[in-house]
């Protein structure tokens, strides 16, 4: 199943989507001093491993 | 509140992917009955997470932290008295008719039961308060972004609107359902650590506890009279009305969520889906309500090291609706800070868009192709159900100015529900498993009940509202008053129905196979195991919810 295949699975739209997210989150932390918190970071960890876990679940 | 460009790009990132969702299922749409209904082929986890998200609109995210911060912890009855209890009943006993009956719609059951004039009573008020319910959620959303972002009111409601109008209108149900699971994430995971840093702030829990008034500390300890806890109500009152009638009437009847278990694989998957969605229900409490009980514990003294508050109202009342805008303001730095405003944009869509596609399905087929257009194209009933969907949406803008006029928006959609769901349950308890029950007595019933729900309303004052006939008693809280009204509006409905039931004729038991309990041949499940059978897993989650119960006792 090639990528724009996988975007037919809705598990798939969700695990990339909290993907980007965690990426705006995680690299915030890392590259603007303003959002250099750690409950970003920490929220950012988590919805990373949540979205590569919806990434690997065959929903349909 | 200034929102850093990373909070921006998120909510831009959301709004992307909800259009998105829209497009992808776009080319599923071929009949009105993908548009207006899906169809029965989406997974089991899928309508399950639609189920729960479908109730959790803003009036739910909003309406929970505010009542969490004005009733305290008896807020989770909504949970462990209400909803859990009602789901189950209605995964066991009723989705059977619903998804066994192949009706597409809860009035067009009531048709199939009943006659014409009983669905086309119930189509009516549903659509009305599916109106009411939507445009609570545009309103709270709107107030939320002008008074925390200072974002125009009126431009908020329209982009809102318009966001889900496109994407609605795209992909129908199956959008508005995918969009459903993806909001429900977005809810727990950017309202969770709200919970966690609030709670870690305050002390922890006992701490929290200890700073609460008691009558708002306990869940039950307070309820042996009305005048001791600040809902107004005693526990008979409140298992009855809020735990029997009230939600019963909500989670067995509304098409709202019954839709999302309709669409279903088989009949085993669609008894499933509320049962399966009660598991995070029960836990939602945590999330939702929680926030409102440390939000106002933190305002005592002794735990507000910050200078944290809950906003005054014009008339000088703490303002409970802002109570979650208020802690994520509090608590949130930016980029987090875009999650939990995303969380909260999400809620209101996932609520306006259940009530819309709800709206719509049940206007084209049991109002328009009912009474008005019968024998026309398929092609035709799905443009029409499009048109609608636009239509209730603009309804629903108007709506949202309605809704204005009241402090706490929880309350306000609870006086709707006790209008219209307080006396349906009955309707559907004697339908379902009274074959005695007939046309005449479901619809004078239904009519007398809803009668009976306005004039207590009439006769009841509450926080200033009601009374308008004469307000002969009045109730603390415009909660207990939802309450009581949905317990006389039921008990009317149910009597006079049995009433005008026995003097006129019933249908034969052959018209009624497949609608009524005793003339239903019983499935039994052929799974082994025990976790995919409705009535263990249920019998497991009524155990620990009685025992979330007694902890919060």
């Amino acid at each position: 199943m090639n990528i724009i295949e996988k975007f037919n699975q809705l598990s798939f739209v969700i695990g990339f989507f909290f993907i980007i997210i965690a990426v705006v989150l995680i690299g915030g932390y890392l590259l603007i001093a303003q959002l250099a918190h750690d409950e970003n970071l920490y929220t950012g960890i988590g919805m990373l491993v949540f979205g590569l876990i919806m990434l690997k679940v065959k929903s349909e | 509140m200034k929102l850093h460009f990373a909070d921006y790009l998120i909510i831009f990132i959301y709004f992307i992917f909800v259009i998105a969702v829209g497009f992808i299922v776009k080319k599923r749409i071929r009949s009105s009955n993908d548009f207006l209904n899906s169809t029965r082929t989406t997974p089991l986890w899928i309508t399950s997470i639609a189920f729960i998200s479908a109730n959790l609109g803003a009036q739910e995210v909003l309406g929970m932290a505010a009542s969490g911060a004005k009733y305290g912890i008896m807020t989770v009855h909504f949970y462990w008295v209400g909803a859990i209890f009602a789901m189950i009943f209605l995964g066991v006993f009723m989705m059977p008719f619903y998804y066994g009956s192949k009706a597409r719609s809860v009035p067009e059951y009531l048709f199939m039961r009943f006659d014409e004039k009983t669905r086309g009573f119930n189509a009516l008020t549903f659509a009305a308060m599916t109106v009411f319910s939507s445009g609570i959620s545009l309103y709270a959303l709107s107030k939320l972004l002008e008074v925390i972002l200072n974002w125009n009111f009126d431009l908020c409601i329209w982009v809102a609107a318009g966001i889900v109008m496109l994407y609605t209108l795209l992909g129908g149900l199956t959008s508005a359902v995918y969009n459903e699971v993806l909001q429900f994430f977005l809810i727990v995971l950017g309202l969770s650590p709200l919970v966690i840093i609030a709670l870690h702030d305050a002390g922890g829990w006992a701490t929290v506890k200890a700073n609460l008034q008691p009558e708002i500390a306990h869940a039950w300890k307070y309820m042996g009279t009305a005048e001791s806890n600040p809902m107004g109500i005693n526990f008979i009152s409140l298992i009855f009305g809020l735990g029997f009638v009230m939600s019963f009437g909500y989670w067995c009847t509304d098409f709202l969520v019954i839709q999302r278990a309709m669409i279903a694989k088989n009949m085993s998957a669609a008894q499933r889906t509320p049962v399966i969605a009660a598991i995070p229900k029960m836990l939602m409490p945590f999330i939702v309500v929680l926030p409102g009980i440390i939000a106002i514990a933190l305002t005592k003294v002794a735990l507000n090291d910050g200078d944290f508050r809950i906003p005054m109202d014009a008339k000088g009342g703490l303002d409970y609706t802002m109570t979650l805008p208020s802690l994520l303001s509090y608590y949130y730095p930016s980029g987090l800070l875009g999650i939990g405003i995303t969380a909260l944009i999400a809620s209101f869509m996932s609520g306006m868009a259940g009530n819309v596609t709800a709206f719509n399905s049940v206007f084209t087929y049991d109002i328009y192709q009912a009474y008005f257009v019968k024998n026309k194209s398929d092609k035709h009933y799905l443009w029409i159900g499009k048109m609608i969907t636009f239509v209730g949406i603009l309804l629903s803008v108007a709506t949202a100015y309605l809704a204005a006029s009241y402090n706490n928006i929880n309350d306000f959609l609870q006086l709707v529900f006790s209008f219209v769901n307080g006396p349906l349950f009955a309707t559907f308890l004697l339908g379902m498993f009274w074959k005695r029950t007939t046309g005449h007595g479901a619809f004078w019933g239904l009519f007398i009940g809803t009668l009976a729900a306005v004039i207590t309303h009439g006769l009841t004052i509450a926080e200033g509202k009601g009374g308008w006939i004469s307000p002969v008693y009045e109730i603390r809280s415009g909660m207990g008053q939802a309450f009581i009204i949905a317990s006389f509006s039921w008990i009317t409905n149910f009597f006079s129905t049995i009433l005008i039931s026995l003097m006129t004729r019933p249908k034969t038991d052959e018209e009624l196979k497949g609608l009524v309990y005793s003339l239903t041949e019983k499935v039994y499940s052929t799974e082994k195991r025990w976790y995919m059978k409705v009535a263990p897993l249920s019998i497991l989650l009524l155990i620990i919810t009685i025992i979330l119960n007694i902890i919060f006792f």
